[in-house]
């Protein structure tokens, strides 16, 4: 099972740019394009931030494949 | 390749590594089979604290100059820096006993000048393979 997730998808939606949603997380733009490409994985809290400041449910954001 | 600000700060210290190999680590070679005393060894290592310090100022004055935005520390940042130092805590391990086995059985290490030259190429080989390590995780993670 591999984690994904879709906020690429759901941050385009929300016209945020990279750099916007790292700094509305606290994290620099390098960790937000290394979870977009599924490098990194997010821990719980950086995912419920990102979940919360794109508003969507944190299952939608993130799920196994 | 474009290059992070964090990213930039690994290659100043390995930079710096490799520096000191090929400007003190002749000097440590060439004193391996003598006695060194310790005027000689304080004044290169006056040499070498001036170096860094320049060596180093200036860096991160180029670096913050060509970087202006500031950087934040991470949960990204914490696990390579956890990944990075762990490697090299166990290689600082592995570089104890070697140098113990080293010193229990070699004849050659009855000089000071050998096991500080020893002690050096030790520290300089963790410091650039966890630095190494750090940059790779940087690109990869």
């Amino acid at each position: 099972m591999i984690l994904m997730n879709t906020v690429r998808e759901y941050r385009q939606k929300m016209s945020f740019t990279q750099e916007e949603l790292a700094i509305e997380v606290g994290v620099s733009r390098q960790t937000i394009i290394s979870i977009e490409k599924y490098r990194y994985k997010p821990s719980l809290e950086l995912a419920m931030k990102i979940a919360q400041s794109l508003k969507i449910k944190i299952e939608v954001l993130f799920y196994f494949e | 390749m474009k290059l992070s600000k964090r990213e930039s700060s690994i290659l100043i210290e390995m930079i710096f590594a490799v520096l000191f190999s090929l400007i003190y680590m002749p000097f440590f070679y060439g004193e391996r089979l003598s006695s060194l005393d310790m005027t000689h060894v304080s004044s290169k290592a006056i040499q070498i604290t001036v170096f860094a310090i320049i060596y180093f100022s200036a860096a991160y004055v180029l670096l913050e100059l060509s970087f202006k935005q500031k950087t934040i520390q991470d949960e990204r940042d914490d696990m390579i820096n956890s990944k990075s130092y762990k490697l090299g805590y166990v290689l600082y391990e592995l570089s104890l006993f070697l140098f113990i086995g080293v010193l229990l059985t070699g004849s050659s290490f009855n000089k000071n000048g050998a096991i500080l030259f020893f002690v050096l190429v030790l520290l300089l080989m963790v410091s650039f393979i966890k630095s190494l390590f750090q940059l790779y995780l940087y690109r990869t993670s």
